[in-house]
């Protein structure tokens, strides 16, 4: 008939066949590995079932009897994240300057961004560990953790956005004779302010909802709460806070869209 | 010529603007001096806690490496949890993405329950979620790579149905005029659409993972966060800042693959 | 052949878009539709394969009524009429060989689907049209990685694929740069006299439809007042198709209905 191929296939990701086998051998043998190795008491996890109904049918109806200690560590947890997101903004500020590599010199370079990576690596909840341990149970110890986790994360959006800025408009300030913290202020500012706003407001909703976690380890909160409920058994009054917990959330990711849908 | 006094004055903000501004600032101050005022801190403690923290790094210097080889086992096994369950969860969101994208939802009710699951799973800490699991299963893995599962479904199904909802609507008319079954259509014209982004976030969410699997371990859900609560309980701060070394280089390197992973994908 | 009967297509209680349309497609003809916006040429196109579906009126293709199919003989019904875009509608990060397979879907099965093995058969055949509108070479690249031109070959090929009975064009040239439209209008002619396909083609280019196709359907606020030949179209009937007063033309429809 005619000379046209019959048969076709499409070129592959990775062009390079034995590199390509290898890679499926590699993550297949991984898999099996590990499901294999992995210590698992698969008895324990059926009766997993049953427990899951127990505590369920335990959970409902959710208990708001005690909610006059709801209300409060909820409020605990609300002024901690308040002021863990003013403290580590106004920290994250300088820092995010020595970070970034158009602004700051060499080893400050280094050292800022040293800081932001191990402020970040850190789960919040082991930085509370360590904070409770230094200065004591209690709110204290949650503002110190979530200025650690908001310097983690605001810093280091904000360095890239600094490295990012127009240099030109320096370069302008800097010709003029301008001064260097008038340079600031004119050049560098305005182009940031409008990121670290949106990236503040972020920050509160996000620390708001590490907040009830860091309590779970006695930094103060609702997560403290809510610790002791699970750890009495009050499956019913654990479930009121869970609610009341992803409701705040909620209710905080609407407020803080909104608002920044409104400044941008 | 025109009065020249009216043009020596310039101001950036009217002052209905200028008086806003201040009414903003004023709130937040005011809601800052609230909180200090009313939070229940011993202030006394507070000024005493650089010298307390100056103490306990002193006490955590030099970093014991004793029981390093226990340490990296456990690590291993924090990141084995991490990326099993981020595995599992990929899978899942798959179709909880599909459910809660407004094109792809067969009906309203799919729609509500899908974005029931996500909103449900992403509002819930991972530790929370632990917390949950341990109880159900009692201390183990088990419980750690459920709770991992469990918040990162939420995560990644919301990022995926809001990445479904953007398509280009134009190769699925095109797909649907020819005679496909819908299966065929979502194959051919939304998966690849939406590959770079589903790449992007499973490897996002694996990173994240790598840090939340770290603390599962605090409530008895597996990986270093034992071994960390034991040293802690027995005061044993050398060895815990060797666990917070090997937790720090395990996390950064994992941070250098997943960039290095986005950028040869993407 | 298609034959169109009556239809009608009406918005959400609005006025009608396509208000009592009858039209006939016979077996090898290429017709082009022309008309001002507005005038209902993609309503009525889309209406064929019922991606808009008719408020009333009948449609049957070679013996089948469209308008009566349920859905999912719709889609197999659908495999019979091949589609062309004025957006090429292709998958723009899937290769050019996967796009026009892509046309066989209502076909192959979703495993071969899914592996990408498509039947000899197939392939031969796509290589061949490839081969035939000029683009074979292309066959490993990604479609976003081409011209507009060759884009649109592409799709006319993904549409060929299906083995149509027809082939509607709805508006297939306007994204493209004036040789390159002549390039796809004197492909579709051809390709129609090749493959004894129908074609329909909504155009907005008078001169291309004149110099391409066989015959000339003018339509204007959803009637056809136009259906002859090309040299028929003189500058009267041109009027009539793109010119004049809405409030006049009612006032006029008004007084002879």
């Amino acid at each position: 008939m005619s000379d046209f191929p019959d048969t076709w296939r499409k070129p592959p990701f990775i062009r390079n066949t034995l590199l390509r086998r290898g890679l499926w051998l590699a993550i297949l043998a991984y898999v099996v590995f590990t499901m294999a190795t992995l210590p698992i008491d698969w008895e324990r996890v059926s009766a997993g079932m049953g427990r899951a109904a127990r505590i369920f049918s335990g959970a409902f109806p959710p208990s708001f009897a005690r909610a006059d200690l709801l209300i409060d560590g909820f409020m605990e947890s609300l002024k901690i994240a308040l002021l863990a997101t003013v403290a580590g903004v106004a920290l994250s500020i300088p820092i995010a300057f020595c970070a970034a590599r158009n602004i700051a010199p060499r080893p400050v370079y280094y050292l800022g961004r040293a800081t932001i990576i191990i402020a970040r690596s850190f789960h919040p909840v082991i930085v509370a560990i360590i904070f409770v341990k230094a200065v004591g149970f209690g709110p204290f110890a949650g503002v110190l953790t979530l200025t650690v986790y908001s310097i983690g994360f605001v810093a280091k959006l904000l360095a890239e956005r600094i490295e990012e800025i127009d240099f030109g408009q320096v370069e302008a300030m800097r010709s003029a004779g301008a001064p260097f913290f008038s340079t600031l202020i004119y050049a560098i500012a305005p182009q940031i302010l409008a990121r670290q706003v949106g990236l503040s407001i972020y920050q509160l909703d996000s620390n708001l909802r590490a907040s009830a976690v860091v309590g779970l380890v006695g930094a103060g909160g609702i997560g403290a709460t809510l610790a002791n409920a699970f750890g009495r058994y009050d499956y019913d009054f654990a479930l009121a806070i869970t609610m009341v917990i992803v409701g705040v959330i909620l209710v905080s990711e609407a407020v803080s869209g909104i608002i920044r849908e409104k400044l941008a | 010529m025109n009065n020249p006094a009216a043009l020596d004055h310039w101001s950036r903000f009217t002052p209905k603007q200028r008086i806003k501004r201040y009414a903003v600032l004023l709130a937040t101050l005011l809601v800052v001096a609230w909180a200090l005022q009313s939070i229940d801190v011993i202030w006394e403690w507070v000024w005493d806690s650089p010298a307390q923290m100056a103490d306990l790094f002193g006490r955590m210097v030099p970093p014991d490496p004793q029981n390093l080889p226990s340490i990296l086992q456990a690590m291993w096994e924090t990141v084995n949890i991490a990326t099993i369950a981020t595995l599992f969860a990929v899978i899942l969101s798959l179709p909880v993405a599909y459910i809660a994208a407004r094109n792809t939802t067969p009906n309203v009710v799919t729609l509500w329950i899908g974005r029931f699951i996500l909103v449900s799973s992403r509002s819930v800490n991972t530790i929370i979620w632990a917390l949950l699991f341990v109880a159900i299963f009692g201390p183990g893995i088990i419980a750690g790579i459920v709770a991992i599962m469990f918040r990162s479904i939420g995560f990644m199904g919301k990022l995926l149905g809001e990445a479904i909802e953007e398509i280009d609507t134009r190769p699925v008319e095109a797909l649907q005029a020819s005679g496909a079954t819908r299966f065929k259509v979502v194959l051919y014209a939304i998966v690849p659409q939406v590959m770079p982004t589903f790449f992007a976030v499973s490897i996002l969410r694996w990173d994240i993972n790598l840090r939340e699997s770290t603390v599962l371990g605090l409530v008895g859900a597996g990986g270093i966060g034992i071994i960390l609560q034991g040293a802690i309980d027995t005061f044993n701060w050398p060895e815990v800042s060797t666990i917070l070394l090997a937790i720090l280089a395990f996390v950064i390197l994992g941070e250098v693959v997943s960039m290095y992973l986005r950028k040869r994908i993407l | 052949m298609l034959k169109i009967e009556k239809l009608v297509k009406r918005y959400n209680g609005g006025d009608p878009v396509l208000k009592d349309l009858d039209l006939e497609v016979g077996g090898q003809e290429v017709v082009s539709i022309i008309g001002s916006s507005g005038a209902g040429k993609s309503t009525l196109l889309r209406c064929i394969n019922r991606l808009v579906e008719p408020t009333s009126g009948t449609i049957t293709l070679n013996g089948t009524d469209l308008t009566q199919l349920k859905k999912s003989e719709l889609r197999l019904a659908r495999r019979r009429i091949g589609m062309v875009f004025q957006s090429f509608n292709l998958v723009d990060r899937l290769t050019v060989m996967e796009n026009v397979q892509s046309g066989r879907l209502g076909y192959i099965s979703t495993w071969a689907a899914l592996t990408r093995r498509y039947p000899k058969e197939d392939i031969r055949r796509a290589y061949e049209l490839m081969e035939r509108v000029g683009i074979a070479h292309y066959a490993n690249k990604r479609a976003d990685e081409l011209s507009g031109g060759e884009r649109q070959r592409v799709g006319v090929v993904r549409a060929l694929m299906q083995q149509p009975e027809i082939l509607l064009a709805d508006e297939p040239t306007a994204s493209l740069d004036p040789k390159t439209s002549e390039q796809i209008m004197a492909l579709l002619r051809d390709l129609a006299n090749e493959l004894e396909l129908p074609v329909i083609i909504n155009i907005h280019n008078v001169t291309e439809a004149k110099q391409y196709t066989d015959r000339i359907v003018g339509m204007r606020y959803g009637r056809i007042i136009f259906d002859d030949v090309p040299d028929a179209l003189d500058a009267a009937a041109m009027d009539e198709i793109y010119a004049g007063v809405p409030a006049e033309d009612r006032a006029a429809q008004g007084a002879a209905a």
